[in-house]
């Protein structure tokens, strides 16, 4: 009896024609996402063309850093023959492709294992760190750029401007070695370096390694994003609907959360994206100086010692994340706002 | 509510900072490395970094007491015969390889063999190798074509040497180094595991059999006093010191000299200075260009050049590097001053007047260095100056490591190239004296010279041959040496056994915490 009547009340009704809407906006999302991982296809073949010559062309020998400085010309020759590079570059190619294409990326010339264990080994680290620094920026970033936005032309504004302007200048490797020295050598509160798997001795409790270097990567980053809420947030409050909504009696909270904020969002939103991307691939000075085995100096190291098939696995599925990154935020700029068409 | 999630995060910030203490863990040696090794394999490996891991796993026929002589291993002794050109090694019975298996000659044979063929050393010695075979289950013998003086040297050299494997494993074994899973040696601890930046690992061997005898150098007794050992690549010098200071590492490589002063005063941190020098080279090329042949413009470079200023601007303090023109540092047998007045005379005015009689009419001189190694980089930053000043034209390529060493395979890229060396035994080991190598020096005095240099077994000869030798190469110039560089690491002092300096690679059996 209830039922019968619910259906037949008007605001069901709307309800169903809300959810209606969703799914076809669901649909449309399908659809644009298929679409657009088809995309990715040519793309990365373009992609392995370019970082295969990348790597192959610049000079340089796996074979001579594998044999050392007393190895003869002879004798790097032999190994480099041994190993294969001696074939046309056309036929590593096409071999190399085609192990792609069965998920092989090869295996490793100085760690002798699967690359794609190398690179799951050093994704582990980098996506912990990244996922850390992440909740710095938003624990941090994100309230003290409201608040320097809201406070804009105050004395707290100026200091949160000055502030982040402070942590987005100080190198990431200073600041890194002056923590080493004040929570690990002077006070003994975190281990100064290194990073063991969450597998490891310690579990969980691993992530105490990643405190240090994510706080130091989070300080330029967060700094970044409060200038950019801050930027954000003063152009849509000067818009004319903040103005209504203001002019509507609402409470200057309220207009701040959901007319300034969540509007402000759409453009911090991409920004997100690509930090966290590039927190992944980019955080080499971070994870050199706190020696972390992270993905940004594995790539570095691997191209210093001409392990072609690591830097050619590692680069693919850094362009992959990439591009899963930006269709991410495609897709986040379509749910933020109904104006964009995701056709 | 809000008190709640304050008490929680109260908690959870304490619970992380508990977690934080107890980093040590027990009969564990933590090394800071300054990177990774390229592999393990010590016969085609000639990288320090390797050898400084592998040979607590991997052991030879011989090995050098702390004067550098050579002792057995594996051997238990030898007899030569008279014409020099038999020699019978027999072996010690009861040694077992890490997989269990007892070693006996088929394996010394199978990994000689390997050596002799696809080792990085192996060839010098195996030149003059008509055969080797086992003449018993515990006892090879090596037939020489000719008498070959260096022979014990060579094989005690275990960077670059012949490393004892089981036959399984070295039979088919080529250039390319052998995989981790192939990591069998008969040292004192085993492989355990790589982690891909993260570490390399080795835990004691129970069923270790020791040589016996009072430990000496790295000869007598060994004992694995720790459980494990990990090898931790922290490639920021600022982090490994910070790691020894927080006791996070027990040990760190590869400190910068400018630092000596301050740690060497810090009582939370124990300098320990490498006893065996490295010493940077600068080759010329023999092979192509203005130089080749012209030993007068070579002479011309080499007066020009004072090492001194550019030991102080690329190592620092004094007590870490020495001027020194001997190939040998001092207190080696192999130290002598012959040739050296011409080490480093840094006479600009001479250099430009012996350069123009050389014929040379200012044609650009490519001098190739790396940055990889600053000491390299700011050297040569030096000797361009001063061979400006002289007057010569040089045009200085700076590459990273990986296309120096690639570009110094095709003689026409180069005329002069940076590099250093590290110590060595015996001079028959110094990478000039090795035809082939870039630079390509060989000459007909050279020959005739290296032939009586390797066919006398009498040391006083050798040492005579040598110094001939050394002269020749101030003459000729196929290289200039720039001087001893003294590296050093730290310790925490925690560390009991480690002596007072190094030998050649930090060792740690009889060592503990």
């Amino acid at each position: 009896m209830y039922l019968n009547n619910s259906i037949l009340s008007p605001s069901l009704f709307r309800m169903a024609g809300a959810k209606c809407l969703l799914s076809f906006i669901e649909v449309d999302m399908l659809a644009y996402t298929v679409k657009r991982l088809f995309t990715l296809i040519p793309t990365l073949l373009s992609a392995s063309i370019l970082v295969f010559l990348f790597v192959h062309l610049i000079p340089g020998d796996p074979a001579a850093i594998l044999l050392g400085d007393t190895a003869t010309p002879e004798e790097v020759a032999q190994l480099s023959a041994e190993m294969g590079f001696d074939r046309p570059l056309a036929t590593q190619y096409f071999l190399w492709l085609g192990n792609v294409l069965q998920g092989d990326l090869g295996i490793s010339i100085f760690f002798r294992e699967p690359v794609l264990s190398v690179i799951a080994s050093g994704a582990e680290t980098s996506i912990l760190l990244a996922s850390m620094t992440m909740v710095w920026i938003i624990l941090f970033g994100l309230p003290i750029g409201v608040l320097s936005a809201t406070k804009h032309g105050t004395w707290v504004d100026q200091v949160t401007s000055s502030g982040a302007m402070l942590a987005a200048s100080v190198p990431t490797f200073w600041l890194g070695l002056y923590l080493i020295m004040i929570f690990s050598v002077t006070l003994g509160w975190f281990p100064s370096s290194g990073f063991p798997s969450l597998s490891d001795d310690g579990g969980i409790a691993n992530l105490r390694y990643l405190l240090l270097p994510s706080l130091t990567l989070a300080a330029p980053n967060a700094a970044l994003i409060v200038r950019l809420v801050r930027a954000s947030m003063l152009d849509v409050a000067r818009e004319d609907h903040v103005r209504t909504a203001r002019a509507k009696g609402l409470h200057p909270v309220r207009v701040t959360i959901k007319h300034v904020f969540r509007n402000a969002l759409i453009a911090v939103a991409a920004a997100f994206g690509f930090t966290f991307a590039a927190l992944i691939s980019e955080a080499v000075v971070t994870e050199t100086v706190f020696s972390l085995p992270g993905i940004g100096r594995l790539v570095v190291q691997s191209i210093l010692r001409r392990d072609y098939p690591v830097i050619q696995g590692v680069i693919l599925v850094i362009v992959v994340l990439y591009m899963v990154v930006n269709l991410l935020v495609d897709l986040a700029y379509a749910r933020l706002d109904p104006r964009v068409s995701l056709k | 509510m809000k008190l709640k999630i304050w008490m929680r995060s109260a908690l959870a910030v304490g619970a992380l900072m508990s977690l934080t203490t107890g980093a040590l863990a027990g009969g564990m040696l933590r090394y800071a490395t300054v990177g990774e090794p390229p592999s393990l394999d010590q016969q085609v490996i000639t990288s320090d970094l390797a050898t400084t891991i592998a040979h607590h796993m991997f052991e030879g026929l011989y090995t050098f007491n702390a004067s550098n002589a050579p002792v057995p291993l594996l051997a238990s002794g030898e007899t030569v015969s008279k014409d020099g050109k038999t020699i019978v090694i027999s072996l010690r019975k009861g040694v077992q390889f890490h997989n269990g298996q007892a070693m006996t000659s088929a394996d010394v044979l199978a990994s000689l063999q390997r050596w002799g063929e696809f080792g990085s050393r192996g060839s010098l010695i195996f030149d003059h190798v008509a055969s080797v075979e086992a003449t018993g289950d515990y006892e090879i013998t090596l037939n020489l074509k000719e008498p070959f003086g260096p022979w014990k040297n060579l094989m005690a050299f275990i960077n670059g040497g012949p490393a004892i494997h089981p036959a399984s494993i070295m039979t088919g074994a080529t250039k390319e180094p052998i995989a981790p899973e192939n990591y069998i040696g008969t040292g004192p601890y085993k492989f355990n595991a790589w982690e891909a930046n993260r570490y390399v690992e080795l835990v004691s061997f129970d069923d270790y059999v020791s040589p016996s005898g009072k430990a000496d150098g790295y000869g007598g007794a060994r004992v694995a006093e720790f459980d494990t050992l990990r090898f931790i690549p922290v490639p920021d010098v600022g982090t490994r010191i910070a790691g020894v200071r927080a006791g996070d590492y027990d040990y760190a490589e590869s400190i910068p000299g400018d630092l000596f002063a301050e740690l060497d005063a810090d009582v939370g941190v124990k300098t320990m200075l490498n006893g065996g020098p490295i010493f940077g080279l600068v080759f010329l090329n023999s092979s192509d260009g203005p130089l080749k042949e012209n030993f007068a413009l070579r002479r011309a470079i080499q007066t020009a050049i004072d090492k001194t200023p550019a030991l102080q601007v690329a190592i620092g303090p004094e007590g870490l590097w020495r001027a020194n023109g001997s190939f040998a540092p001092e207190g080696s047998v192999w130290a002598t001053t012959s040739g050296t007045e011409n080490y480093s005379k840094g006479d600009a005015e001479a250099a430009k007047s012996m350069a123009a009689a050389a014929g040379y009419d200012g044609q650009p001189i490519k001098f190739m260095v790396s940055t990889n190694y600053p000491f390299h980089y700011d050297s040569a930053i030096v000797y361009t100056k001063q061979l400006a000043q002289a007057g010569f034209n040089i045009d200085l390529q700076v590459y990273d490591w990986a296309t120096l060493i690639e570009k110094r395979a095709q003689p026409d890229q180069w005329d002069l190239f940076f590099t250093h060396h590290g110590f060595v035994p015996d001079p028959i080991l110094i990478s000039v004296m090795n035809d082939n190598y870039p630079g390509w020096w060989a000459t007909p005095e050279k020959k005739a010279l290296k032939d009586r240099f390797t066919a006398s077994s009498d040391p006083a000869e050798r040492q005579e041959i040598w110094a001939d030798i050394q002269a020749l190469i101030y003459d000729q110039v196929p290289t200039m040496k720039t001087g001893d560089v003294y590296t050093y690491n730290i310790a925490s002092p925690k560390l009991s056994g480690l002596g007072e300096q190094t030998l050649i690679w930090p060792s740690f059996w009889n060592v503990s915490k």
